[in-house]
């Protein structure tokens, strides 16, 4: 990829902060960082707000925000925490936290009451994505957008609302084509690439991002591709926003071509309803009931399990990659089940733990490369 | 034909040459830092032994191991995890189930009958049912790595010990040592600890007979009794040192990779 567009989006992915972010900051735009992707972003691009999904890329130590977790905490919020403590995260004139899990629920503890951050609140999601559950979200949101609508000043109609929720779903929609592409025989873009374009995303104002996303897309479908690879893989995990741990699984000689993550499909794969009146409404159904499936979510492991297998067979995969983050236990379970589930219909599969900071990649390169052996590539 | 195969592990390097199919000579030396050299090392020691003059006169060599990338004479590499499937089948043909344990590794790898790999579990980030498990554990009890096995089949009665961690069952050990408890019983009881940890891993890739263990904390007779028990399955004893394993699988690699190249050319 030779253009201007996928530079900026390596840009992006490889640090805290980019150019875009920076001239937002620099005119005068606010930024608020959210930890999970069910926090709506919508509302804050109602409100003006640039919304930042928060990441610890270029984290080296915890050695500071371990006085503050055990561990047996997860790797994520112990490496976002050390650089909110070393004062990484000054960019930020709020953060969202959600209770996505009990570590991340315990970081909004520790951040309210260590890092001075403006603006530090906490959303409740639901565990269960019934017609009671979407009501309940729906509250939750109503509160989010009056506190924002508060402290940052912002007056968030309902029209505004309905344009930011146009303008994620575009996002939604271009993201959507770029996996297309991966679709091909020879794909124009590495798994590894994929993941900067997507993290990128989640780092910059959404319009400047749409436009160069345009371009990106314009350039590659014209791309010869990828070919020569060993086989077609797909990673299915949590909150992997690392394209170097990509890059090492692709360097064993698979190219991996679409993903169960919350970095990947689990974003994009649907829309937000445009027809629903009520955009508050159109929100808490797709956040709580409609977009793919998280492990956190109860009683949907079957939903979760159907909706990998059809993008296995959609893009043509060889086998799954599963990877879990130590101590995670949204995905504790949900691998073996899948293991099973998967085994039942004869599609390879390999469990992968890994640690927020890709390191050791010894024993990664070997099971990928076992793995691959295995299937006889 | 003679072919080759390098197995540069955390602890040891392994050379295997073969003729026509049949193992002309191996060597197991300890890895050292440089894992170019120990390769370098060990290949030198199985040609003087194979009495061949120089590398020159091995048509091809496959390389595995942690130090795979980093043996220079290797025309390609192959994992582990494959070699030591292939390896611990040409051995003994009816192995169905293979535990590699290693220097920094625990695997368990289902095999068919062909000695491909059919499944495989790998321990995480952890040194439990490894050679650096069982050397901490013998430089605490002043027994030497070799003594493990002698006073694990000695102890009537097995400690209890809880600990799978390498760190935490140190500390373990030392209460009871503390405690009084017979340095035989202690030792069965790590062994029955260990065996916990790879009854786990083998139940993820199923156990189905014949059973073996290869790598070099294969040769601990004691560890192979403890698991016998555990599971009422024989464990075989590989006919041949099973810590050649992976070497050997990579050698027999190297064969089939010069056939096919042989033939098409």
């Amino acid at each position: 990829m030779t253009g201007t567009s996928f530079q900026t989006f390596t840009e992006a992915a490889q640090g805290l902060v980019n150019p875009a972010l920076q001239s937002w900051k620099a005119g005068g735009g606010k930024v608020v960082g959210y930890f999970c992707s069910a926090v709506p972003e919508e509302i804050l691009v109602a409100a003006d707000l640039l919304s930042y999904r928060m990441r610890a890329t270029g984290s080296e130590s915890t050695e500071e925000s371990d006085a503050y977790f055990s561990n047996i905490n997860c790797s994520f919020p112990r490496h976002c925490f050390n650089l909110a403590l070393i004062g990484k995260f000054e960019f930020l004139d709020g953060v969202i936290c959600l209770n996505s899990c009990d570590h991340v629920r315990r970081l909004y503890d520790n951040w309210k009451r260590y890092v001075p951050t403006e603006f530090v609140e906490i959303m409740s999601l639901p565990r269960k994505t019934g017609p009671d559950q979407v009501a309940w979200y729906r509250e939750e949101l109503a509160l989010l957008k009056e506190k924002i609508e508060k402290h940052f000043g912002a007056e968030i109609t309902d029209d505004r609302l309905k344009g930011a929720i146009r303008l994620l779903n575009e996002t939604r929609s271009l993201q959507r084509e770029l996996y297309e592409l991966r679709k091909r025989e020879n794909p124009p873009l590495t798994g590894a690439q994929a993941l900067v374009v997507m993290v990128a995303g989640t780092a910059m104002p959404k319009e400047p991002y749409n436009a160069l996303l345009r371009e990106l897309l314009d350039e590659l479908r014209q791309a010869e591709g990828n070919g020569g690879y060993r086989a077609r893989l797909m990673v299915v995990g949590g909150i992997l926003d690392d394209p170097a741990w990509v890059q090492v699984v692709e360097d064993q000689g698979g190219l991996v071509v679409t993903d169960a993550t919350c970095f990947g499909t689990r974003t994009m794969w649907k829309q937000v309803d445009e027809s629903i009146g009520d955009p508050l409404d159109a929100l808490a159904r797709y956040y709580v009931a409609d977009r793919p499936s998280c492990p956190r979510m109860y009683g949907e492991q079957e939903r979760r399990s159907e909706l990998v297998r059809e993008l296995y067979s959609e893009f043509d995969c060889d086998g799954i990659i599963g990877e879990r983050l130590m101590f995670c236990d949204q995905w504790l379970v949900e691998h073996y089940m899948l293991d099973h589930d998967l085994k039942e219909e004869s599609i390879p599969f390999l469990k992968l733990e890994r640690d927020y900071v890709t390191s050791g990649t010894g024993q990664l390169r070997t099971r990928v490369q076992a793995f691959l052996e295995k299937m006889g590539k | 034909m003679i072919v080759g195969g390098c197995d540069v592990g955390s602890a040891t390097a392994k050379a295997v040459l073969m003729k026509d199919g049949a193992l002309l000579s191996h060597v197991i030396i300890p890895s050292g830092t440089r894992p170019e050299l120990a390769a370098r090392k060990a290949m030198d020691e199985a040609l003087a032994k194979a009495g061949l003059g120089s590398i020159e006169a091995v048509d091809y060599i496959v390389g595995t191991g942690y130090g795979r990338l980093k043996i220079p004479f290797a025309g390609e590499n192959v994992s582990e995890i494959t070699c030591h499937a292939r390896g611990a089948h040409w051995m003994s043909p009816a192995v169905r189930t293979v535990i590699d344990m290693g220097g920094q590794d625990c695997k368990a790898i289902s095999i068919d009958d062909e000695g491909n790999v059919a499944d495989f579990a790998m321990n995480d980030r952890c040194a439990a049912g490894t050679g650096r498990f069982f050397e901490a554990m013998a430089r605490v009890l002043d027994c030497g790595f070799e003594g493990l096995s002698s006073l694990c089949l000695q102890g009537e009665n097995p400690a209890t010990i809880s600990s799978q961690c390498s760190v935490f069952a140190e500390s373990e050990v030392i209460t009871l040592l503390n405690d009084g408890v017979e340095l035989a019983d202690i030792v069965a009881g790590l062994h029955h600890s260990i065996a916990r940890r790879i009854h786990a891993l083998a139940r993820r890739v199923g156990l189905v007979e014949d059973v073996c263990l290869s790598g070099g904390c294969a040769k601990n007779e004691g560890l192979a009794r403890v698991l016998e028990h555990k599971w009422g399955v024989s464990v075989k004893t590989l006919p041949r040192d099973p810590q050649i394993a992976g070497a050997l699988g990579a050698a027999l690699i190297a064969g089939e990779k010069s056939s096919a190249v042989r033939r098409a050319s």
